[in-house]
């Protein structure tokens, strides 16, 4: 007893040390439980007719199997993947990337130079491709300054079919199974990166919001998408958020018959009358940015000097003197978008403040010819030249059109020229930005990441580093 | 009308007004009943609206106080009298109104801010309307009305508000339920009757605002100046709607915020149409009753009528033939009793008495008549019995004469005797023709001829000299044609006529025969223009043997309406003191039956 005794608070104290070390430190194991809206039958590149869910969730699984050349870091920057460097010229016509070595495919095959050559020469064939060495030769045959932004775009992931016909990758899972329920991922276990902590990820598709909230509050997934009113129930509950940047703009945009010169003043009252710092702050409870361009602030760094409206905004008396027809208008919104709903709500109340009626309506077959919309567009993690591209190709030409002949910014466009682009598409107030909205997703008790968030600022997933520890709320 | 048929008519129709008159007394006291019952159908159905209003008012009020003691409520206004920021609980109304099972919850902050709003999440950092004004915010005991501010729409909702103080700040809390169709579906209706609910938001009436427990009210026009009284006047008013199904008794009933305004009404209709149905079944029902007591009474009322008439018609039908010459009527079959027994009696003591009566005058009369017709033939053999007598006389006494003397009063005696007897034998001639006229031998006979060859046989008379002058005037009808009839006979009434017309005017003056046929008669007047007839003479004047002339025999006119009478027609006379005579004859064409 006596030897004992002055032992005893060092055997504690190591006890409880090895106990807390034990809960931080990552488990290898078991599998994720992801739920997605979207849903997915192949992991090729989303169709551009795909409906913005499903194209979200090709955009968020095909990296966990497919890897780009580089891709974008946190910071906003980018960073090596498969390349571990790249270089170009001056004008950026030829392109050199130094691959990564030792790749493992997922069949355990070692990733070739002439395997990535191949891939984007199918995907690129108007660019010289070469192979010198480990290293990859671009040359796309004009000035592309941007070219490694182009090449952390999804669509130019390296995906190698084999002879069987099937496409393997090299990112840190392998698809073991995909099907109308979901999707089954196992851990590549030679990826180069290191074998993910988990053994795979059971990824449930087509699950509506609410779905994905009662399964995680209940503990029947990891990680679900979350709306911004969800944040708040999520802490209350004891679970966690995880957040990129903003990601999305939500903005109306009006329809043509609203969008001529004569109703300039119309559209100018109703964009002054929206109260975006609420919708931010109260309807999506903080977790956006009231959105005073197109680009979000972080990725333009202008966006507060971009909106110089002309003119004064109508007082409400010179409102109601309006026809009927033209102050009672109809906002379309989409059905199956709470958020969205939520937002067109707050509209509809401060576009009556204002001596407007917008009537809110989800489309439904034919119905009445509505008079805005509230649209919601992906916002690339790229150079604000290339996101206001993308904004634009999103937006339409029907709405491009609607709007005056605005051409995008070029390759080497500077940032003055991108946010004259940009003022170009504000300045009649045809589309108006409302907030700026990132992607949430919550997390379940369970779920601990390595080195970072399971979801990085980029929006990418970051599943390799994640691992699963005791479920906390007691659900096996 | 027969005494039978007025009894009856007399007995129907007392019978008829009292059957009426029941059956109009029992559907009248029906239908009072019937109001009387919906009247209280309605007032009922009002007294329980008030009841369930002030019930629902009272649990709205119990349901706000619920919440303003939750957990979540304590901790906003905790949370809020620390810090400004609404955000965090812009949703927390939603979930509080629903597990209270509100229509509407706003939790407001003490600056009259929308913190959160179950009816409408989209308007919060807006001023509430109403809840953070110092009369409400004080709260009442129970639910008052308010107008309550939706997206599309105004509602009529049952509130109350609640104060929650935390950390010195007030955070007020405006909940009720809506008042609409499943409001309505709660009043407990009786069959026939419902119950609207308009809602008076806007400046003028509008039937869009009304409302049943089913939703719309289709035909709502009709309803909208009683809605509008009961909102001007602020009283509960009671009208009857003339639907095309039926009337409808509508009451309605203000109901008025705490600072009375009318913010809705409440119309309790009760249909009449069931009302209306039974009080017509019942109508139907007594008419149908009422028909077959009608008819009841009928077969009574003629049975009686019959019963009590028959006698009576026996004795009319018996006071008839008696009036017809038939003496020999009984009543021995009749079976009465009473009034009528006696009746029945009298009248056979009557007919008895009649019959001995007759008896006796016609052995008077017959005895009367034998004297007469011996006065008669006593005179008209007397007159020329006496010449008869002195010749027979004359001869005794002549028997002494010499012979040639004898002879010559001989031959004068038998020339008076044998004229004597001639007269004898002519008026016994005429007592003989008329005892002895001859039936009339029926044939088709001219009228105008035997005129015609009657006025010829007189008119070398007429045309004698030293006759007084008399002008014949004829008009026969040409279209008269021929009647059924003894032609002998009827020229002797012509003749007779004709003698009687000229012996009336010794002195002259004129005659006249006209012939006329209408109507299946034919028509002869014979008029002269003599002395004329006084009313005893016109009375008396075809009695046989009656006679104004010197020499007559009483028995010419006699014979004549004889002969009238046996082809079945008519003679009269019309005449007067100094304006002449004129007898008229009727024959049937066809001749008697």
């Amino acid at each position: 007893m006596t030897r004992i005794k002055p032992a005893f608070p060092a055997l504690v104290s190591v006890l409880l040390i090895g106990g807390a070390v034990t809960a931080t430190r990552p488990h290898y194991g078991g599998t994720l439980r992801i739920e997605t809206a979207g849903t997915i039958q192949a992991l090729e590149l989303a169709a551009a007719s795909a409906a913005p869910e499903d194209a979200n969730t090709s955009r968020l699984v095909r990296p966990l199997v497919h890897e780009t050349l580089v891709a974008v870091d946190p910071a906003g920057g980018l960073r090596p993947l498969l390349a571990i460097s790249w270089e170009g010229d001056a004008r950026g016509t030829r392109w050199l990337a130094r691959l990564r070595s030792d790749v493992k495919l997922h069949d355990g095959s070692v990733l070739a130079t002439s395997q990535v050559v191949s891939a984007l020469r199918a995907r690129h064939p108007e660019w010289q491709v070469t192979a010198d060495g480990s290293d990859v030769v671009i040359e796309p045959g004009r000035e592309e300054p941007d070219l490694p932004w182009e090449l952390a775009e999804q669509r130019n992931a390296i995906a190698i079919r084999q002879p069987s016909g099937i496409v393997v990758g090299t990112g840190p899972f392998r698809v073991e199974r995909i099907d109308a329920g979901g999707l089954a991922l196992r851990a590549h276990d030679d990826y180069w990166g290191g074998r993910p902590f988990v053994d795979g990820a059971q990824i449930r598709m087509g699950r509506s919001p609410s779905d994905q909230l009662a399964d995680l509050e209940a503990g029947r997934a990891d990680m679900v998408s979350v709306q911004p009113a969800d944040v708040r129930r999520l802490e209350q509950r004891q679970l966690r958020a995880a957040a990129s940047r903003p990601l999305e703009l939500f903005a109306l945009v009006f329809e043509p018959h609203l969008a001529t010169p004569a109703n300039s003043a119309l559209r100018r009252t109703l964009a002054s009358a929206i109260d975006r710092a609420a919708i931010a702050r109260v309807v999506l409870q903080g977790q956006a940015e009231p959105a005073d361009a197109l680009l979000p602030q972080w990725l333009s760094g202008y966006a507060p000097f971009v909106l110089a409206r002309l003119g004064q905004p109508l007082s409400r008396s010179v409102v109601a003197r309006l026809p009927p027809e033209r102050r009672t208008l109809s906002l379309r919104v989409g059905a199956s978008d709470p958020t969205a709903q939520s937002m067109a709500q707050r509209i509809s109340v401060n576009a009556r403040e204002a001596g407007f009626a917008i009537t809110v309506q989800a489309p439904a077959g034919l119905g009445p010819r509505f008079d805005l919309r509230l649209v919601r567009l992906p916002v690339e993690p790229t150079t604000p030249g290339r996101a206001i591209t993308a904004l634009m190709t999103d937006l339409g030409p029907r709405t491009l059109l609607m709007i005056g002949r605005v051409t995008p910014p070029g390759p080497r466009s500077s940032l003055e020229e991108v946010a004259g682009v940009e003022r170009a598409l504000l300045e009649r107030d045809a589309i108006v930005p409302i907030v700026h909205v990132p992607e949430l997703y919550g997390l379940g008790r369970r779920l601990e990441s390595w080195n970072g968030p399971p979801v990085s600022s980029s929006g990418a997933w970051s599943l390799a580093d994640v691992w699963l520890g005791p479920d906390g709320s007691g659900t096996p | 009308m027969t005494l039978r048929n007025r009894l009856f008519a007399l007995v129907s129709a007392a019978v008829t007004v009292t059957v009426v008159l029941v059956t109009w007394t029992v559907s009248s006291s029906a239908r009072q009943s019937f109001a009387t019952l919906d009247a209280q159908r309605t007032a009922s159905l009002v007294a329980q609206f008030r009841r369930e209003f002030a019930n629902e008012g009272e649990q709205v009020a119990a349901r706000v106080e619920r919440i303003a003691h939750s957990d979540e409520v304590s901790r906003v206004a905790a949370d809020l009298g620390r810090s400004r920021d609404y955000a965090p609980y812009v949703n927390e109304a939603a979930p509080l109104a629903a597990a209270q099972g509100l229509d509407f919850l706003d939790i407001v902050a003490a600056d009259g801010t929308i913190v959160s709003s179950a009816e409408w999440p989209a308007r919060f950092g807006y001023k509430h309307p109403w809840a953070a004004t110092p009369s409400r915010a004080a709260g009442t005991t129970g639910g008052f009305l308010q107008a309550v501010e939706l997206p599309q729409e105004i509602a009529l909702g049952l509130v109350a508000t609640k104060t929650v103080t935390a950390g010195g700040e007030n955070l007020y809390l405006a909940g009720g339920r809506r008042l609409d169709e499943e409001f309505l579906q709660s009043l407990v209706l009786s069959p026939g009757m419902r119950a609207l609910l308009y809602r008076n938001l806007q400046p003028e009436v509008s039937r869009q605002q009304l409302i049943g427990n089913e939703g719309d009210v289709p035909e709502a026009a009709p309803l909208e100046p009683l809605i509008g009284r009961v909102i001007q006047s602020r009283r509960e008013a009671s009208e009857t709607i003339a639907w095309p199904e039926g009337p409808e008794t509508v009451d309605a009933l203000p109901l008025q915020a705490p600072d009375g305004a009318v913010l809705g009404v409440l119309l309790v209709g009760n249909s009449g149409r069931e009302l209306a149905a039974l009080v017509e079944r019942i109508r139907w029902t007594g008419v149908a009753f009422g028909g077959l007591g009608i008819v009841l009474g009928f077969v009574l009322s003629y049975a009686l009528a019959a019963r009590v008439t028959r006698p009576v018609e026996q004795l009319a039908t018996a006071a008839r033939a008696v009036a017809d010459g038939d003496w020999d009527v009984h009543l021995a079959d009749l079976r009465t009793t009473g009034e009528i027994q006696v009746l029945s009696n009298a009248f056979e003591t009557m007919t008895r008495q009649l019959v001995d009566h007759r008896e006796r005058l016609v052995q008077a009369e017959r005895v009367a008549a034998w004297r007469e017709l011996a006065r008669r033939l006593a005179h008209e053999l007397k007159n020329p019995l006496f010449p008869l007598r002195i010749t027979i006389d004359n001869l005794r006494r002549a028997r002494s004469l010499p012979a040639g003397e004898f002879d010559e009063v001989f031959d004068e005696s038998m020339t008076t005797l044998h004229t004597g007897l001639a007269n004898l034998n002519a008026v016994i001639g005429r007592f003989s023709d008329f005892a002895r006229m001859p039936a009339p031998q029926f044939a088709q006979v001219s009228p105008n001829e035997i005129v015609q060859q009657s006025v010829a046989l007189f008119q070398a008379q007429l045309t004698a000299p030293g006759h007084p002058p008399i002008t014949v005037a004829v008009d026969l009808d040409p279209a008269i044609g021929t009647i059924r009839g003894d032609e002998e006979q009827i020229r002797r009434v012509i003749q007779n006529l004709l003698l009687n017309a000229i012996d009336a005017m010794p002195a002259g003056g004129a005659l006249a025969i006209t012939t006329r046929r209408s109507s299946g008669v034919v028509r002869i007047d014979v008029s002269d223009s003599g002395e004329g007839l006084g009313e005893e003479e016109r009375r008396r004047l075809f009695t046989p043997y009656y006679t104004t002339k010197q020499h007559g025999t009483g028995l010419g006119l006699a014979i004549v309406q004889s002969v009238v009478a046996d082809h079945a027609g008519k003679i009269w006379v019309e005449s007067a003191p100094g304006r002449g005579a004129t007898f008229h004859i009727e024959l049937p064409v066809e001749g008697p039956a």
